[in-house]
């Protein structure tokens, strides 16, 4: 856990926003911390090291081997959708879709290796191909049709959900090459026990160098600050936000399969992800991605994800009746952002001058 | 040279004929545009518009709010397409497919909303659609690109004293300097610019106006601007055009009109127009 958390704090030397004078006014921690809050993902860093001291200290079994395998699974797969759903939250749209996606790919993935007799790489590509021309689909009816995201990607949540359950006729379908004894395909494809921690990360740091250091990226970010003035500077706004909505539901798709093959069935069952959107959406934007567009961060999203698989897990072991989980997430949840707005204050005021 | 304008109609006469406005050009135009029209539903934005530019010069284009200059750019600026009428630039037919394409062949613009990303940097504003990228892998060359932006805007003397801030917080004159800085630095050769001294205080505006008198005195560029104080008309441009109910109603060298004369063609236009609305 800790090394994950170190990960992005890592990254700031390169990071372009250093702000060189203050660093060397600045002695020892008061630098470190001055650097730190200098990032867009600095409060939520913060955040979360809180929490995790809090939980090491008032848990026994916070920092065991065993805990980290427990709480993979509560943020990786979070990041992942998170990460791509980012690409769209920036644009100022949102991808509710990404649940009905969830769910859909990893049922045509079966139907696929089962009915058509693909193999399982050939099957999980066909899928995941399906799930960004469902993208493309929601991308043309934001952009060139101008439908609201929120109304178009919440009808094709409906959609695919109710194509699921239409598919599996409304039984658990068990995910090829998600059967122990798991072969290389179940052990890369989210079976293994870090493989989704690797794609997460790998997916990560991939989409945040996209989102930082390429014309991708800064046109992303034109589009959700500016969308008139982009077009105007002859950005092709349809069909950047196109592209980020098939991105977004390959995202989606993919973490579907992991999913399915990591506890071996598919449940057709539209609750769960649903929840596991609302998550997703959650871990962005606790993460520092705006709601309204124009800015966010992929790895931020990463550390979101974090804080909530952090809160889930740590609550769990502080003896936390199941009943009351829920509850305990949605205040805490409160509490972070609140704290996340308070230390982007101190933040901006500290930076704001430059 | 310049084609003579409509006469402006006396006061209490009745609504004049549709004028047939003659082809307006000169031998060095850069930029001509001939019988342009533009409807969008039942507006007629731009009825006939004939306009040219001519190498070196900048022309100063008037009109009162909705008498079609933005609707004229944005034809012009290859964000709009005309429904009627043709373009040449250096006598070549003139038929951009879109703001790149209009940018390829020498054409770029300053919009009145600047374009401008707030959440972007100087340097990423400077180079939007035209960044420059690592090899092999295509990665932003924020370094060559902040290099590059320094001394653009060393060149045409803007004083931004860090490029690597986002450009929100940039003061209303900085931000026009840099949405001019970067057509400029575009290599266009034809630079439209919409309103550039609007929402400026007087000291920033003037600040402007050395901008397009430096960039004149280079005389690279030919330069359309939309203005619409008559003073900084005279200041700053060679020939002024204005635009009257989708049509241009005078076009004359600033030398050889006044502030009377253009006042003259707002204020009956004014009385036409309120003699219209009585009825």
């Amino acid at each position: 856990m800790a090394s994950v958390a170190q990960e992005p704090a890592s990254r700031e030397p390169g990071g372009p926003e250093g702000p060189a004078q203050e660093r060397r006014a600045l002695p020892g921690w008061r630098a470190v911390g001055a650097r730190l809050l200098a990032l867009r993902e600095g409060s939520i860093i913060v955040i979360t090291i809180v929490t995790a001291i809090y939980f090491s200290v008032n848990t026994s079994n916070f920092f065991t081997g065993e805990n980290l395998e427990t709480l993979l699974p509560y943020f990786a797969p979070f990041a992942i959708l998170a990460a791509g759903e980012v690409f769209v939250m920036i644009l100022g749209e949102i991808d509710l879709s990404i649940a009905g996606l969830y769910l859909f790919a990893p049922i045509l993935f079966y139907k696929l290796n089962t009915s058509v007799g693909l193999s399982l790489v050939p099957a999980v590509i066909v899928a995941l191909l399906a799930c960004m021309a469902v993208g493309a689909i929601n991308g043309v009816f934001v952009s060139v049709v101008g439908v609201n995201s929120f109304v178009v990607t919440l009808g094709m949540l409906f959609t695919f959900e109710g194509l699921s359950l239409i598919i599996s006729k409304g039984t658990p379908v068990a995910t090829p090459g998600g059967q122990p004894p798991l072969g290389t395909f179940g052990k890369v494809f989210g079976g293994g026990t870090y493989s989704e921690l690797i794609w997460a990360v790998a997916i990560v740091v991939i989409l945040q160098i996209v989102l930082m250091f390429s014309r991708w990226g800064v046109y992303t970010v034109a589009i959700g600050s500016n969308k008139l003035g982009a077009s105007e500077a002859g950005v092709r706004v349809n069909l950047v936000m196109i592209r980020n909505y098939m991105l977004c539901s390959l995202t989606a798709g993919l973490v579907g399969v992991f999913e399915a093959v990591r506890s071996a069935t598919v449940q057709p069952n539209p609750a769960g992800p649903n929840e596991i959107l609302f998550l997703a959406v959650a871990a962005a934007v606790i993460g520092g991605t705006l709601l309204t567009g124009g800015s966010g961060t992929v790895v931020g999203a990463l550390i979101g994800a974090l804080f909530l698989g952090i809160l889930k897990d740590g609550l769990i072991l502080q003896g936390v009746q199941a009943t009351y989980l829920l509850f305990y997430t949605g205040l805490a949840v409160i509490v972070a952002m609140t704290a996340n707005v308070f230390v982007g204050r101190v933040r901006r005021g500290q930076t704001g001058g430059g | 040279m310049a084609a003579e304008g409509a006469q402006a109609p006396q006061p209490g006469q009745a609504p004049p004929p549709e004028p047939v406005v003659p082809v307006a050009s000169a031998p060095d135009d850069v930029l001509r545009v001939e019988h342009i029209a533009k409807r969008f539903g039942p507006v007629t934005a731009l009825r006939d518009v004939n306009l040219h530019l001519r190498k070196g010069e900048v022309l100063g284009l008037l009109g009162d709010n909705g008498a079609g200059k933005s609707t004229l750019i944005k034809i012009i600026s290859g964000f709009q397409k005309q429904d009627a009428g043709r373009m040449f630039v250096r006598g070549q037919p003139y038929e951009p497919k879109s703001v790149d394409d209009a940018r390829a062949k020498g054409v770029d613009t300053v919009y009145q909303d600047l374009a401008l990303i707030d959440e972007l940097s100087v340097y990423h504003n400077l180079f939007l659609r035209r960044e420059r990228v690592l090899r092999p892998l295509p990665l932003l060359n924020n370094r060559e690109m902040k290099r590059e932006a320094r001394r653009a805007l060393d060149e045409i003397g803007i004083n931004i004293p860090r490029i690597d801030v986002s450009v929100a917080r940039l003061s209303g004159g900085q931000r026009q300097a840099i949405a001019v800085a970067r057509t400029v630095n575009s290599d266009a050769d034809i630079i439209l610019l919409d309103e550039p001294l609007a929402a400026m205080g007087a000291k920033e505006g003037a600040q402007i106006l050395d901008l397009v008198a430096r960039l004149k005195a280079e005389g690279r560029v030919s330069i359309i601007m939309i203005l619409h104080n008559y003073v900084q008309v005279f200041q700053a441009c060679d020939r002024v055009s204005m635009i009257q109910d989708g049509t241009i109603v005078l076009d004359k060298p600033t030398a050889e009109t006044s502030v009377e004369e253009l006042t003259k063609i707002v204020v009956d236009e004014y009385r036409r127009a309120r003699l219209a609305a009585q009825g």
